[in-house]
């Protein structure tokens, strides 16, 4: 099977598309770990109300399908907002920092966003929830009888034993929300599943524009495996310094 | 939504065109995760078990295929199973065969690692004992240790089938009649009410995955000896 290579054209849209998926990726993964952080100091809260909202959260962003919410939030979510609000998201706005000009996204990309993080926050809180959790009520006990306060117990003692129990799976999340990222596809969002179907209609290299964009992802996640790495091997020696 | 609207596009969500046509909406996705998942189990153990009893030189091709398979998104191999393979192979692989297939090599490459860790969890001591009892490798795998490992690994199996029927609404993309394709076909002919027909599948699917993870962990909590101990880790909220 001797082809021509895919033209550089393609290839910067392909390039582009993965720029889509790294952009969307890093914003929701931001807005899903902080969100996911609230609800799960949430989840511990002392009302049972609180608790039992994040349950309900939890069981129903996890078992309900990713797609099925962006189609929601996406076809859904736009006719509650006010036509003003909705003509704003449609159109374009530029802010100019100096010599970058910072670009609002399109609407596409906010329903992907939105999406993205409410339905990945349902997984990090549980992380974090089993973070806490792994940690040795002693060590609780032990900062309590020290003369510590229940918020500096927290924030001191548990908090950073959780963290690092959670990280790994936290970072397995994350690759979940890289792979994931290819469904804002089905609500136009030209990321790079997009641009690689997009390349196929219009070249017929059905193997080389799936091949680079099968590369592109596996780049992404050994990225991710590598940093997740990193970061835990540089938290275990900061903690063997102390 | 008006009721009358509502009851007319009902069994339109449920089975599609069905009596007339081919079976679709709710009922398709049911068909397309029952097959998906006995697959993906039946690849999952023989892919855990060739793990396992692999040398550590044939481990190193076998690992990283499965770890190709659990890096790339279910819609990219989607794209490489309908539109890459009738290409190569000259054959018509009918959409339906290239979701199947798709969902089943992820969930395979998924539930590999979980029978891995189930067999290995089982323990040296075991394996030894069997061995020590005259059984071959296979028979101390398949009498002795896989048992055990069974109801280990039980819980990962749940989840994944639980991943797999959400998985089967990316058929979608493909266009593959099932819930989620004909629920944008229902939203774009009633026009003016997205809401409520996303809310109504969104709990159709919940329904769905819940009733699945309630009844199979129910199903295997009577099943599971009260001796085994359970994982380190409080159990997860919201169960």
């Amino acid at each position: 099977m001797m082809h021509d290579w895919l033209a550089p054209k393609y290839l910067l849209w392909l390039w582009q598309g993965f720029g889509v998926t790294v952009g969307l990726a890093l914003c929701a993964g931001v807005a899903a770990t902080l969100g996911g952080f609230l609800l799960a100091l949430i989840a511990d809260a002392r009302w049972r109300g609180a608790r039992h909202a994040v349950g309900a959260y939890v069981v129903a962003f996890r078992n309900t399908p990713l797609l099925v919410q962006l189609l929601f939030w996406y076809f859904g979510a736009a006719t509650l907002l006010p036509d003003a609000a909705t003509q704003w998201l449609n159109s374009a706005h530029v802010v100019h920092l100096g010599p970058f000009a910072l670009r609002w996204p399109s609407f596409e990309f906010v329903a992907g966003w939105i999406g993205l993080t409410f339905y990945t926050a349902a997984f990090v809180v549980e992380e974090f929830r089993a973070g806490i959790a792994g940690v040795a009520a002693s060590q609780r006990q032990a900062a309590l009888a020290l003369g510590l306060t229940p918020r500096q117990t927290f924030r001191h003692v548990v908090l950073p034993q959780a963290v690092r129990i959670s990280l790994p799976p936290l970072f397995g999340q994350y690759m979940n929300l890289v792979k994931n990222s290819s469904l804002t596809m089905a609500i136009g969002l030209a990321e790079l599943s997009y641009a690689s179907r997009q390349v196929e209609t219009e070249t017929f290299k059905t193997f080389e524009a799936f091949g680079v964009a099968t590369a592109l992802y596996i780049l992404a996640i050994a990225v991710i495996e590598a940093v997740s790495h990193a970061v835990s091997h540089a938290r275990d020696r900061s903690l063997a310094r102390r | 939504m008006p009721w009358q609207l509502f009851l007319t596009n009902l069994p339109y969500l449920l089975v599609g065109p069905f009596p007339q046509g081919p079976l679709g909406g709710a009922a398709l996705t049911l068909v397309l995760a029952l097959s998906s998942a006995i697959a993906s189990a039946v690849l999952g153990l023989a892919l855990g078990i060739a793990l396992a009893l692999a040398g550590p030189v044939a481990r190193v091709p076998l690992a990283l295929a499965i770890g190709f398979f659990r890096a790339i998104p279910v819609l990219m191999l989607m794209f490489w199973t309908y539109f890459l393979l009738p290409m190569m192979f000259h054959v018509d692989v009918p959409a339906l065969a290239a979701v199947v297939c798709a969902l089943s090599l992820i969930g395979g490459a998924y539930l590999a690692h979980s029978v891995h860790a189930g067999i290995r969890a089982v323990g040296d001591a075991q394996w030894q004992a069997g061995l020590s009892l005259g059984f071959t490798r296979f028979d101390a795998l398949r009498y002795v240790v896989l048992p055990q490992a069974l109801r280990i690994m039980a819980p990962s199996f749940v989840n994944q089938w639980v991943t797999l029927v959400k998985d089967t609404s990316l058929a979608y993309i493909v266009g593959v009649g099932e819930l989620s394709f004909v629920a944008t076909q229902v939203n774009n002919r009633l026009m003016i009410y997205p809401i409520p027909v996303f809310l109504f599948v969104g709990f159709l699917y919940l329904v769905l995955c819940t009733a699945l993870d309630r009844v199979a962990k129910h199903w295997l909590g009577r099943v599971r000896r009260p001796a085994v101990g359970h994982g380190v880790l409080a159990p997860a909220a919201g169960d």
